[in-house]
Protein backbone atom coordinates (compact mmCIF):
# COMPACT_ATOMS: atom_id res chain seq x y z
CA UNK A 1 0.00 0.00 0.00
CA UNK A 2 1.23 3.58 -1.02
CA UNK A 3 -0.22 5.88 1.94
CA UNK A 4 2.29 8.96 0.43
CA UNK A 5 -0.21 11.87 0.70
CA UNK A 6 1.55 13.85 -2.17
CA UNK A 7 1.14 10.74 -4.53
CA UNK A 8 -2.80 11.25 -5.27
CA UNK A 9 -1.85 15.08 -4.99
CA UNK A 10 -1.66 15.66 -8.97
CA UNK A 11 -4.17 12.85 -9.98
CA UNK A 12 -7.65 14.31 -10.33
CA UNK A 13 -11.40 12.93 -10.36
CA UNK A 14 -11.24 11.15 -14.02
CA UNK A 15 -7.49 9.52 -13.26
CA UNK A 16 -8.40 8.13 -10.07
CA UNK A 17 -11.45 6.79 -11.10
CA UNK A 18 -9.34 5.00 -14.22
CA UNK A 19 -6.87 3.91 -11.44
CA UNK A 20 -9.46 2.18 -9.53
CA UNK A 21 -11.30 0.54 -12.22
CA UNK A 22 -8.02 -0.79 -13.77
CA UNK A 23 -6.94 -2.41 -10.39
CA UNK A 24 -4.23 -0.26 -10.08
CA UNK A 25 -5.16 0.85 -6.82
CA UNK A 26 -7.50 0.62 -4.04
CA UNK A 27 -10.42 3.07 -3.15
CA UNK A 28 -9.16 2.68 0.51
CA UNK A 29 -5.46 3.60 -0.81
CA UNK A 30 -6.87 6.61 -2.01
CA UNK A 31 -8.67 7.32 1.11
CA UNK A 32 -5.90 7.27 3.18
CA UNK A 33 -3.64 9.77 0.93
CA UNK A 34 -6.70 12.13 1.21
CA UNK A 35 -7.11 11.75 4.78
CA UNK A 36 -3.43 12.31 5.23
CA UNK A 37 -3.41 15.53 3.48
CA UNK A 38 -6.41 16.83 5.09
CA UNK A 39 -4.87 15.79 8.23
CA UNK A 40 -1.67 17.76 7.74
CA UNK A 41 -2.95 20.76 5.97
CA UNK A 42 -6.14 21.54 7.23
CA UNK A 43 -5.34 22.68 10.17
CA UNK A 44 -4.11 26.04 7.69
CA UNK A 45 -6.76 26.19 5.58
CA UNK A 46 -9.86 25.31 7.64
CA UNK A 47 -12.10 23.77 5.32
CA UNK A 48 -13.72 20.81 6.95
CA UNK A 49 -16.10 21.31 9.56
CA UNK A 50 -16.06 17.24 10.25
CA UNK A 51 -14.27 14.74 8.27
CA UNK A 52 -16.46 11.22 8.60
CA UNK A 53 -13.18 9.16 8.40
CA UNK A 54 -15.24 5.62 10.01
CA UNK A 55 -18.02 6.28 7.26
CA UNK A 56 -15.42 7.00 4.32
CA UNK A 57 -13.70 3.94 5.14
CA UNK A 58 -16.39 1.50 4.92
CA UNK A 59 -17.41 3.40 1.51
CA UNK A 60 -14.03 2.85 0.11
CA UNK A 61 -14.33 -1.07 1.38
CA UNK A 62 -17.22 -1.10 -0.62
CA UNK A 63 -16.17 0.71 -3.88
CA UNK A 64 -13.03 -1.95 -3.82
CA UNK A 65 -15.64 -4.98 -3.40
CA UNK A 66 -17.99 -3.65 -6.21
CA UNK A 67 -14.82 -2.65 -8.55
CA UNK A 68 -13.28 -6.68 -7.63
CA UNK A 69 -17.02 -8.23 -8.81
CA UNK A 70 -16.32 -6.23 -12.20
CA UNK A 71 -18.45 -2.76 -11.55
CA UNK A 72 -16.97 -0.07 -13.89
CA UNK A 73 -17.75 3.44 -11.98
CA UNK A 74 -17.14 6.77 -13.35
CA UNK A 75 -16.33 8.03 -9.83
CA UNK A 76 -15.11 4.62 -8.26
CA UNK A 77 -13.00 5.52 -5.38
CA UNK A 78 -12.76 9.11 -5.73
CA UNK A 79 -12.87 11.12 -2.57
CA UNK A 80 -15.84 13.94 -2.53
CA UNK A 81 -16.06 16.47 -0.39
CA UNK A 82 -19.23 17.73 0.23
CA UNK A 83 -21.04 21.06 1.50
CA UNK A 84 -22.79 21.55 5.00
CA UNK A 85 -26.26 21.55 3.84
CA UNK A 86 -26.03 18.28 1.36
CA UNK A 87 -27.70 15.23 3.10
CA UNK A 88 -25.64 12.74 3.61
CA UNK A 89 -27.29 9.84 5.48
CA UNK A 90 -26.69 9.36 9.31
CA UNK A 91 -24.21 12.34 9.10
CA UNK A 92 -24.94 15.46 10.35
CA UNK A 93 -25.89 18.57 8.16
CA UNK A 94 -25.57 21.67 9.50
CA UNK A 95 -25.78 24.55 6.93
CA UNK A 96 -22.37 25.90 9.42
CA UNK A 97 -25.72 26.88 11.78
CA UNK A 98 -26.23 27.01 15.32
CA UNK A 99 -29.84 25.76 14.87
CA UNK A 100 -29.74 22.97 12.98
CA UNK A 101 -26.51 21.93 15.09
CA UNK A 102 -26.69 17.84 15.27
CA UNK A 103 -29.06 17.48 12.60
CA UNK A 104 -29.28 14.02 10.95
CA UNK A 105 -30.88 13.60 7.37
CA UNK A 106 -32.64 9.83 7.51
CA UNK A 107 -31.72 9.83 3.69
CA UNK A 108 -29.10 10.82 1.10
CA UNK A 109 -30.19 13.90 -1.23
CA UNK A 110 -30.50 13.02 -4.18
CA UNK A 111 -27.33 13.53 -5.71
CA UNK A 112 -25.40 12.41 -2.97
CA UNK A 113 -27.10 9.10 -3.83
CA UNK A 114 -26.11 9.08 -7.51
CA UNK A 115 -22.37 9.92 -6.41
CA UNK A 116 -22.48 7.06 -4.07
CA UNK A 117 -23.85 4.92 -6.96
CA UNK A 118 -20.90 6.11 -9.66
CA UNK A 119 -18.61 5.41 -6.54
CA UNK A 120 -18.32 8.15 -4.93
CA UNK A 121 -16.57 8.62 -1.34
CA UNK A 122 -17.22 10.99 1.10
CA UNK A 123 -14.65 11.84 2.76
CA UNK A 124 -16.49 15.11 5.07
CA UNK A 125 -18.64 17.78 5.00
CA UNK A 126 -17.06 21.60 4.04
CA UNK A 127 -17.51 25.18 5.78
CA UNK A 128 -19.95 27.43 4.34
CA UNK A 129 -21.46 31.16 4.94
CA UNK A 130 -24.42 30.15 7.45
CA UNK A 131 -27.56 28.79 5.14
CA UNK A 132 -25.20 29.90 2.27
CA UNK A 133 -25.83 33.36 3.03
CA UNK A 134 -22.26 35.27 1.90
CA UNK A 135 -19.46 35.67 -0.32
CA UNK A 136 -16.56 34.99 2.11
CA UNK A 137 -17.26 31.58 3.94
CA UNK A 138 -17.10 34.32 7.38
CA UNK A 139 -20.87 33.74 7.83
CA UNK A 140 -19.89 30.18 9.24
CA UNK A 141 -21.20 29.71 12.92
CA UNK A 142 -18.34 26.92 13.18
CA UNK A 143 -15.21 28.22 11.83
CA UNK A 144 -13.12 30.34 9.69
CA UNK A 145 -11.90 28.94 6.25
CA UNK A 146 -8.71 30.49 4.72
CA UNK A 147 -7.30 31.43 0.56
CA UNK A 148 -5.11 28.48 0.04
CA UNK A 149 -3.49 30.87 -1.94
CA UNK A 150 -2.91 33.67 0.94
CA UNK A 151 -3.90 32.25 4.26
CA UNK A 152 -4.96 36.00 5.22
CA UNK A 153 -7.71 35.92 2.31
CA UNK A 154 -11.32 34.64 2.31
CA UNK A 155 -11.53 31.77 0.14
CA UNK A 156 -14.90 33.06 -1.47
CA UNK A 157 -17.99 32.17 -0.56
CA UNK A 158 -20.76 30.60 0.22
CA UNK A 159 -19.02 27.14 -1.19
CA UNK A 160 -15.71 28.30 0.37
CA UNK A 161 -14.76 24.74 2.31
CA UNK A 162 -15.68 22.99 -0.86
CA UNK A 163 -13.25 25.66 -3.02
CA UNK A 164 -10.84 25.86 -0.47
CA UNK A 165 -10.51 21.50 -0.66
CA UNK A 166 -10.45 21.44 -4.09
CA UNK A 167 -7.43 23.87 -4.05
CA UNK A 168 -5.38 22.52 -1.48
CA UNK A 169 -5.37 19.63 -3.27
CA UNK A 170 -7.52 17.60 -0.38
CA UNK A 171 -9.82 15.78 -2.18
CA UNK A 172 -10.08 15.68 -6.47
CA UNK A 173 -14.16 17.05 -6.36
CA UNK A 174 -16.12 19.21 -3.95
CA UNK A 175 -19.88 19.73 -3.93
CA UNK A 176 -20.96 22.76 -3.70
CA UNK A 177 -24.82 24.91 -4.24
CA UNK A 178 -24.48 28.43 -6.13
CA UNK A 179 -28.20 30.39 -5.42
CA UNK A 180 -25.95 33.40 -6.66
CA UNK A 181 -22.61 32.28 -7.71
CA UNK A 182 -21.25 30.72 -4.55
CA UNK A 183 -20.36 27.84 -6.78
CA UNK A 184 -18.40 30.71 -9.16
CA UNK A 185 -17.25 33.15 -6.97
CA UNK A 186 -15.07 30.85 -4.13
CA UNK A 187 -14.06 28.73 -7.38
CA UNK A 188 -12.57 32.31 -8.79
CA UNK A 189 -11.14 33.13 -5.45
CA UNK A 190 -9.40 29.48 -5.07
CA UNK A 191 -8.39 28.88 -8.74
CA UNK A 192 -10.42 25.81 -9.47
CA UNK A 193 -13.02 25.08 -12.00
CA UNK A 194 -16.83 25.44 -10.77
CA UNK A 195 -19.67 24.57 -12.18
CA UNK A 196 -23.68 26.18 -11.81
CA UNK A 197 -26.21 24.19 -14.21
CA UNK A 198 -29.16 25.09 -15.42
CA UNK A 199 -31.84 25.70 -13.24
CA UNK A 200 -33.58 21.89 -13.05
CA UNK A 201 -30.95 20.05 -14.41
CA UNK A 202 -30.03 18.69 -10.93
CA UNK A 203 -32.61 17.71 -8.29
CA UNK A 204 -32.51 19.68 -4.79
CA UNK A 205 -33.97 16.68 -3.04
CA UNK A 206 -31.91 17.10 0.47
CA UNK A 207 -30.21 20.26 -0.27
CA UNK A 208 -31.40 22.70 2.12
CA UNK A 209 -33.62 25.22 0.54
CA UNK A 210 -32.10 28.97 1.02
CA UNK A 211 -33.89 30.58 -2.44
CA UNK A 212 -36.22 27.69 -4.22
CA UNK A 213 -36.41 29.49 -7.40
CA UNK A 214 -32.41 30.15 -7.77
CA UNK A 215 -30.43 26.68 -6.02
CA UNK A 216 -29.13 24.67 -8.23
CA UNK A 217 -26.18 21.99 -7.06
CA UNK A 218 -22.95 21.70 -8.86
CA UNK A 219 -19.25 20.64 -8.72
CA UNK A 220 -15.76 21.98 -7.93
CA UNK A 221 -12.84 20.58 -9.94
CA UNK A 222 -9.11 21.29 -10.68
CA UNK A 223 -10.05 20.90 -14.27
CA UNK A 224 -13.25 21.47 -16.54
CA UNK A 225 -13.38 17.75 -17.75
CA UNK A 226 -13.62 16.32 -14.15
CA UNK A 227 -16.34 18.78 -13.75
CA UNK A 228 -18.16 17.35 -16.42
CA UNK A 229 -17.88 14.12 -15.44
CA UNK A 230 -19.43 14.79 -11.92
CA UNK A 231 -21.79 17.16 -13.43
CA UNK A 232 -22.77 13.71 -15.84
CA UNK A 233 -23.48 11.71 -12.74
CA UNK A 234 -25.45 14.08 -11.17
CA UNK A 235 -27.67 15.76 -13.29
CA UNK A 236 -31.05 14.34 -14.39
CA UNK A 237 -34.77 14.43 -13.30
CA UNK A 238 -36.30 13.29 -9.81
CA UNK A 239 -39.33 12.62 -9.26
CA UNK A 240 -38.90 13.54 -5.72
CA UNK A 241 -37.88 17.50 -7.15
CA UNK A 242 -40.87 18.47 -9.31
CA UNK A 243 -38.70 21.74 -10.43
CA UNK A 244 -35.92 18.64 -12.20
CA UNK A 245 -35.91 19.04 -16.00
CA UNK A 246 -35.93 15.84 -18.21
CA UNK A 247 -34.08 17.36 -21.32
CA UNK A 248 -31.19 15.54 -22.57
CA UNK A 249 -27.79 15.95 -20.30
CA UNK A 250 -25.40 14.20 -23.48
CA UNK A 251 -21.85 14.10 -23.06
CA UNK A 252 -20.24 17.12 -21.54
CA UNK A 253 -17.11 15.20 -20.84
CA UNK A 254 -16.67 14.35 -24.75
CA UNK A 255 -17.57 17.76 -25.36
CA UNK A 256 -15.05 19.94 -23.40
CA UNK A 257 -12.25 18.19 -25.94
CA UNK A 258 -14.37 19.59 -28.85
CA UNK A 259 -12.51 22.98 -29.34
CA UNK A 260 -14.25 26.07 -29.68
CA UNK A 261 -13.09 26.48 -33.41
CA UNK A 262 -16.47 28.61 -35.45
CA UNK A 263 -17.98 29.64 -32.70
CA UNK A 264 -18.89 32.74 -31.31
CA UNK A 265 -18.16 34.34 -27.96
CA UNK A 266 -19.98 37.48 -27.25
CA UNK A 267 -17.79 39.35 -24.03
CA UNK A 268 -20.24 41.36 -21.99
CA UNK A 269 -19.16 45.26 -22.78
CA UNK A 270 -21.17 46.39 -19.67
CA UNK A 271 -18.28 44.31 -17.37
CA UNK A 272 -15.57 46.81 -19.00
CA UNK A 273 -17.00 49.64 -16.75
CA UNK A 274 -15.27 52.36 -14.81
CA UNK A 275 -14.05 50.47 -11.19
CA UNK A 276 -13.22 46.62 -12.96
CA UNK A 277 -10.32 46.31 -11.45
CA UNK A 278 -7.65 46.69 -13.38
CA UNK A 279 -5.72 43.14 -13.41
CA UNK A 280 -9.07 41.79 -13.71
CA UNK A 281 -9.49 44.24 -17.01
CA UNK A 282 -6.20 42.67 -18.03
CA UNK A 283 -7.15 39.24 -17.85
CA UNK A 284 -10.22 39.42 -19.41
CA UNK A 285 -8.21 40.71 -22.42
CA UNK A 286 -6.34 37.18 -21.87
CA UNK A 287 -9.12 35.78 -22.07
CA UNK A 288 -10.47 37.21 -25.60
CA UNK A 289 -7.02 36.32 -27.05
CA UNK A 290 -7.57 32.51 -25.87
CA UNK A 291 -10.73 32.61 -27.29
CA UNK A 292 -9.40 34.21 -30.91
CA UNK A 293 -6.68 31.57 -30.71
CA UNK A 294 -9.24 28.62 -30.20
CA UNK A 295 -10.66 29.71 -33.69
CA UNK A 296 -13.72 31.41 -31.93
CA UNK A 297 -15.13 34.61 -32.99
CA UNK A 298 -15.04 37.08 -30.32
CA UNK A 299 -17.67 39.92 -30.01
CA UNK A 300 -19.40 42.08 -27.57
CA UNK A 301 -22.72 41.88 -26.25
CA UNK A 302 -25.18 43.83 -23.95
CA UNK A 303 -26.79 42.75 -20.94
CA UNK A 304 -28.53 46.21 -19.69
CA UNK A 305 -30.16 44.68 -16.76
CA UNK A 306 -27.52 43.24 -15.57
CA UNK A 307 -26.50 46.35 -13.44
CA UNK A 308 -29.33 46.01 -11.26
CA UNK A 309 -28.97 42.07 -11.15
CA UNK A 310 -27.92 42.45 -7.15
CA UNK A 311 -30.88 44.52 -6.03
CA UNK A 312 -33.15 42.28 -8.13
CA UNK A 313 -30.95 38.90 -6.54
CA UNK A 314 -31.61 40.40 -3.11
CA UNK A 315 -35.10 40.57 -2.89
CA UNK A 316 -36.00 37.58 -4.47
CA UNK A 317 -33.36 35.57 -2.58
CA UNK A 318 -34.30 37.20 0.75
CA UNK A 319 -37.90 37.11 -0.16
CA UNK A 320 -37.81 33.31 -0.60
CA UNK A 321 -35.42 32.70 2.06
CA UNK A 322 -37.37 34.36 4.49
CA UNK A 323 -39.95 32.04 3.65
CA UNK A 324 -37.90 28.82 3.65
CA UNK A 325 -36.26 29.40 7.01
CA UNK A 326 -39.53 29.58 8.70
CA UNK A 327 -39.31 26.00 9.45
CA UNK A 328 -36.72 26.32 11.45
CA UNK A 329 -38.78 26.95 14.88
CA UNK A 330 -36.76 25.04 17.61
CA UNK A 331 -39.82 22.14 16.96
CA UNK A 332 -38.88 19.38 14.95
CA UNK A 333 -34.77 20.02 14.65
CA UNK A 334 -31.83 21.69 16.22
CA UNK A 335 -31.31 23.33 19.37
CA UNK A 336 -33.80 24.18 21.51
CA UNK A 337 -34.22 27.31 23.58
CA UNK A 338 -36.05 27.27 27.22
CA UNK A 339 -39.45 29.20 26.96
CA UNK A 340 -42.61 28.85 28.74
CA UNK A 341 -45.12 29.53 25.73
CA UNK A 342 -44.92 28.33 21.86
CA UNK A 343 -44.09 31.82 20.53
CA UNK A 344 -41.20 32.49 22.90
CA UNK A 345 -39.68 29.00 21.44
CA UNK A 346 -40.03 30.37 18.18
CA UNK A 347 -38.68 33.47 19.00
CA UNK A 348 -35.84 32.84 20.97
CA UNK A 349 -34.67 29.82 19.38
CA UNK A 350 -34.41 31.80 16.33
CA UNK A 351 -33.01 34.69 17.89
CA UNK A 352 -30.12 32.58 19.56
CA UNK A 353 -29.82 30.15 16.69
CA UNK A 354 -29.71 32.23 13.44
CA UNK A 355 -26.20 34.29 12.97
CA UNK A 356 -26.40 38.07 11.89
CA UNK A 357 -26.37 37.72 7.93
CA UNK A 358 -29.27 35.19 8.20
CA UNK A 359 -31.15 37.53 10.65
CA UNK A 360 -30.97 40.36 7.86
CA UNK A 361 -31.64 38.50 5.51
CA UNK A 362 -34.94 37.71 6.59
CA UNK A 363 -35.84 40.69 7.98
CA UNK A 364 -35.01 42.16 4.61
CA UNK A 365 -36.92 38.98 2.60
CA UNK A 366 -40.20 39.45 5.28
CA UNK A 367 -40.15 43.58 4.47
CA UNK A 368 -39.89 42.69 1.10
CA UNK A 369 -43.16 40.30 1.21
CA UNK A 370 -45.08 42.54 3.96
CA UNK A 371 -48.61 44.30 3.06
CA UNK A 372 -48.12 47.73 1.87
CA UNK A 373 -44.63 46.75 0.38
CA UNK A 374 -45.16 43.60 -1.70
CA UNK A 375 -45.71 45.37 -4.68
CA UNK A 376 -43.19 47.84 -4.74
CA UNK A 377 -40.13 45.46 -3.96
CA UNK A 378 -41.22 41.86 -4.86
CA UNK A 379 -43.02 42.63 -7.33
CA UNK A 380 -40.79 45.09 -9.48
CA UNK A 381 -38.09 42.87 -8.63
CA UNK A 382 -40.13 39.85 -10.50
CA UNK A 383 -40.63 41.58 -13.74
CA UNK A 384 -37.01 43.05 -13.47
CA UNK A 385 -35.66 39.86 -13.31
CA UNK A 386 -38.06 38.64 -16.51
CA UNK A 387 -36.67 41.46 -18.32
CA UNK A 388 -32.96 40.53 -17.54
CA UNK A 389 -33.95 37.18 -18.25
CA UNK A 390 -35.21 38.68 -21.83
CA UNK A 391 -31.92 40.55 -22.17
CA UNK A 392 -30.13 37.13 -22.36
CA UNK A 393 -32.76 35.73 -25.14
CA UNK A 394 -31.32 38.79 -27.09
CA UNK A 395 -27.88 37.85 -26.31
CA UNK A 396 -27.96 34.35 -27.30
CA UNK A 397 -29.59 34.87 -30.97
CA UNK A 398 -26.29 36.00 -31.67
CA UNK A 399 -23.52 34.26 -30.04
CA UNK A 400 -23.10 31.04 -28.59
CA UNK A 401 -21.86 32.19 -24.87
CA UNK A 402 -21.47 35.10 -22.84
CA UNK A 403 -18.14 36.25 -21.59
CA UNK A 404 -17.41 38.41 -17.89
CA UNK A 405 -14.74 38.13 -15.29
CA UNK A 406 -16.30 35.76 -12.09
CA UNK A 407 -15.01 37.85 -9.62
CA UNK A 408 -14.90 42.20 -9.65
CA UNK A 409 -11.65 41.61 -7.88
CA UNK A 410 -8.87 38.89 -6.41
CA UNK A 411 -10.04 37.17 -2.91
CA UNK A 412 -9.90 40.13 -0.36
CA UNK A 413 -8.65 39.81 2.87
CA UNK A 414 -10.44 38.10 6.02
CA UNK A 415 -12.38 40.63 8.21
CA UNK A 416 -12.29 43.44 5.11
CA UNK A 417 -16.20 43.41 4.58
CA UNK A 418 -17.37 41.85 7.29
CA UNK A 419 -18.93 45.15 8.71
CA UNK A 420 -20.05 46.42 5.45
CA UNK A 421 -23.10 43.64 4.35
CA UNK A 422 -23.60 45.81 0.80
CA UNK A 423 -20.07 45.66 -0.07
CA UNK A 424 -19.91 42.01 0.63
CA UNK A 425 -23.00 41.92 -1.76
CA UNK A 426 -21.59 43.55 -4.61
CA UNK A 427 -18.66 40.72 -4.91
CA UNK A 428 -21.66 38.68 -6.57
CA UNK A 429 -22.12 41.31 -9.18
CA UNK A 430 -21.00 38.57 -12.23
CA UNK A 431 -22.63 35.70 -10.90
CA UNK A 432 -26.09 36.80 -9.70
CA UNK A 433 -27.54 37.55 -13.63
CA UNK A 434 -26.99 33.85 -14.92
CA UNK A 435 -28.59 32.76 -11.30
CA UNK A 436 -31.94 34.96 -11.82
CA UNK A 437 -31.73 33.53 -15.61
CA UNK A 438 -31.64 30.23 -14.58
CA UNK A 439 -28.52 29.65 -16.83
CA UNK A 440 -25.68 27.55 -16.38
CA UNK A 441 -22.15 29.22 -16.08
CA UNK A 442 -18.71 28.01 -14.72
CA UNK A 443 -15.55 29.22 -13.79
CA UNK A 444 -12.52 28.93 -15.33
CA UNK A 445 -9.34 29.95 -13.48
CA UNK A 446 -7.70 32.26 -15.73
CA UNK A 447 -4.13 33.40 -14.15
CA UNK A 448 -2.83 34.88 -10.89
CA UNK A 449 -2.50 38.41 -10.22
CA UNK A 450 0.83 39.97 -9.53
CA UNK A 451 -0.31 39.40 -6.06
CA UNK A 452 -0.33 35.41 -6.87
CA UNK A 453 -3.79 35.19 -6.49
CA UNK A 454 -6.10 33.35 -8.62
CA UNK A 455 -7.95 35.01 -11.01
CA UNK A 456 -11.58 33.74 -13.02
CA UNK A 457 -13.16 34.02 -16.21
CA UNK A 458 -17.07 33.04 -15.95
CA UNK A 459 -18.84 31.67 -19.02
CA UNK A 460 -22.39 31.75 -19.42
CA UNK A 461 -24.58 29.40 -21.78
CA UNK A 462 -28.23 29.50 -23.06
CA UNK A 463 -30.75 26.86 -20.89
CA UNK A 464 -29.53 23.60 -21.32
CA UNK A 465 -26.97 24.10 -23.43
CA UNK A 466 -24.27 22.49 -20.87
CA UNK A 467 -22.49 21.00 -23.92
CA UNK A 468 -21.61 24.33 -25.75
CA UNK A 469 -20.87 25.33 -22.15
CA UNK A 470 -18.03 22.73 -21.67
CA UNK A 471 -16.88 22.96 -25.43
CA UNK A 472 -16.05 26.85 -24.58
CA UNK A 473 -14.57 26.04 -21.30
CA UNK A 474 -12.28 23.43 -22.39
CA UNK A 475 -11.19 25.71 -24.64
CA UNK A 476 -10.86 28.22 -22.84
CA UNK A 477 -8.66 26.34 -20.05
CA UNK A 478 -6.45 24.87 -22.63
CA UNK A 479 -5.30 28.27 -23.82
CA UNK A 480 -5.12 29.62 -20.64
CA UNK A 481 -3.16 26.89 -19.19
CA UNK A 482 -3.46 27.95 -15.46
CA UNK A 483 -0.53 26.76 -13.68
CA UNK A 484 -0.38 23.77 -12.03
CA UNK A 485 1.63 24.44 -9.14
CA UNK A 486 0.17 23.80 -5.27
CA UNK A 487 -1.32 26.70 -4.18
CA UNK A 488 1.68 29.00 -2.66
CA UNK A 489 -0.45 28.87 1.05
CA UNK A 490 0.10 24.75 1.06
CA UNK A 491 3.49 24.95 0.04
CA UNK B 1 -39.98 49.24 11.61
CA UNK B 2 -37.33 47.01 12.27
CA UNK B 3 -38.67 45.62 15.20
CA UNK B 4 -42.34 45.20 13.49
CA UNK B 5 -40.86 42.94 11.02
CA UNK B 6 -38.62 41.19 13.18
CA UNK B 7 -41.75 40.27 15.40
CA UNK B 8 -43.31 38.96 11.66
CA UNK B 9 -40.12 36.96 11.04
CA UNK B 10 -40.57 36.01 15.02
CA UNK B 11 -36.90 36.95 15.93
CA UNK B 12 -35.94 40.05 18.51
CA UNK B 13 -33.71 42.29 17.95
CA UNK B 14 -31.91 43.49 21.79
CA UNK B 15 -32.23 47.78 21.84
CA UNK B 16 -28.12 47.21 22.05
CA UNK B 17 -28.68 46.16 17.94
CA UNK B 18 -31.30 48.54 16.68
CA UNK B 19 -29.60 51.30 15.29
CA UNK B 20 -26.64 49.36 13.77
CA UNK B 21 -29.52 47.21 12.31
CA UNK B 22 -32.05 50.03 11.04
CA UNK B 23 -28.97 51.75 9.25
CA UNK B 24 -27.41 48.15 7.76
CA UNK B 25 -30.93 47.74 6.10
CA UNK B 26 -31.64 51.30 5.26
CA UNK B 27 -28.37 51.26 3.10
CA UNK B 28 -29.43 47.75 1.66
CA UNK B 29 -33.32 49.33 0.83
CA UNK B 30 -31.51 52.17 -0.81
CA UNK B 31 -29.62 50.20 -2.68
CA UNK B 32 -32.21 48.50 -3.80
CA UNK B 33 -34.17 51.50 -4.60
CA UNK B 34 -32.63 51.25 -8.08
CA UNK B 35 -35.22 49.54 -8.98
CA UNK B 36 -37.95 51.92 -9.50
CA UNK B 37 -35.73 53.44 -12.87
CA UNK B 38 -36.33 49.75 -14.35
CA UNK B 39 -40.21 50.22 -16.14
CA UNK B 40 -42.31 47.81 -14.51
CA UNK B 41 -44.38 45.26 -16.87
CA UNK B 42 -46.68 42.54 -15.91
CA UNK B 43 -45.46 38.95 -15.64
CA UNK B 44 -46.56 37.04 -18.35
CA UNK B 45 -44.43 33.98 -19.92
CA UNK B 46 -44.48 33.98 -23.93
CA UNK B 47 -45.21 30.77 -23.97
CA UNK B 48 -47.71 28.67 -21.53
CA UNK B 49 -45.39 26.97 -18.66
CA UNK B 50 -45.12 23.12 -18.68
CA UNK B 51 -47.24 21.39 -16.44
CA UNK B 52 -45.76 20.54 -13.01
CA UNK B 53 -44.53 16.72 -13.04
CA UNK B 54 -46.08 14.21 -11.29
CA UNK B 55 -45.29 11.08 -10.22
CA UNK B 56 -47.31 7.94 -9.59
CA UNK B 57 -49.32 8.77 -6.25
CA UNK B 58 -48.20 5.45 -5.09
CA UNK B 59 -46.77 4.64 -1.07
CA UNK B 60 -43.13 5.18 -0.88
CA UNK B 61 -41.08 4.22 2.60
CA UNK B 62 -40.94 7.29 4.85
CA UNK B 63 -39.19 8.10 7.48
CA UNK B 64 -40.86 10.67 9.20
CA UNK B 65 -41.30 8.89 12.62
CA UNK B 66 -37.60 7.53 12.61
CA UNK B 67 -36.38 11.27 11.54
CA UNK B 68 -38.74 13.15 14.82
CA UNK B 69 -36.68 10.60 16.99
CA UNK B 70 -33.56 11.10 15.78
CA UNK B 71 -33.62 14.95 15.33
CA UNK B 72 -36.32 17.17 17.54
CA UNK B 73 -35.47 18.44 20.81
CA UNK B 74 -37.47 17.25 23.20
CA UNK B 75 -39.87 13.75 22.25
CA UNK B 76 -42.55 12.08 24.64
CA UNK B 77 -43.63 8.44 23.84
CA UNK B 78 -42.70 9.17 20.48
CA UNK B 79 -44.21 12.04 19.72
CA UNK B 80 -42.69 16.46 18.88
CA UNK B 81 -43.07 17.75 22.48
CA UNK B 82 -43.96 21.85 22.81
CA UNK B 83 -45.08 24.09 25.35
CA UNK B 84 -48.19 25.60 25.59
CA UNK B 85 -49.78 26.83 22.44
CA UNK B 86 -53.29 28.42 23.27
CA UNK B 87 -53.25 32.23 23.94
CA UNK B 88 -49.37 32.72 23.49
CA UNK B 89 -49.09 33.25 19.90
CA UNK B 90 -50.27 36.85 19.60
CA UNK B 91 -46.97 38.72 19.32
Amino acid sequence: MNNNPAEGEARGVRETAADVNGGRRRAVEVLEEALARVESGDRRVGAFIEVTTGPAREEAATVDARVAAGEKLPLAGVPIAVKDNLWVAGRQTTCASRILRGFRPSEDATAVARLRRAGAVFVGRTNMDEFAMGSSTENSSVLKTANPWDLSRIPGGSSGGSAAAVSARFVPAAIGSDTGGSIRQPAACCGVVGFKPTYGRVSRFGLVAFASSLDQVGPLTRNVSDAARVYRVIAGQDPRDSTSAGEPVGDPEAAAGTGFAGRTVGFLVDADAEGLDPEVAANLEEARKAFRAAGASVTTVSIPRASAAVAIYYVIASAEASSNLARFDGVRYGPREPASDLLSLYVETRTAGFGAEVKRRILLGTFALSAGYHEAYYGRAMSARQLLSEDFDRAFSRVDVVVCPSIPTPAFRLGEKTEDPLSMYLSDVFTVPASLAGLPAITVPSGLSRGRLPLGIQIVAPRFSEETLFAAAGALERELAFPQELPSGMA
Amino acid sequence: MVRKVAALARLRVPDTDLSAWTDQLGRILSYIGQLESIPERPIAPEAPLPATPVRADEPIPGHGADALETNAPLTVHGYGSVPRIVGSLTP
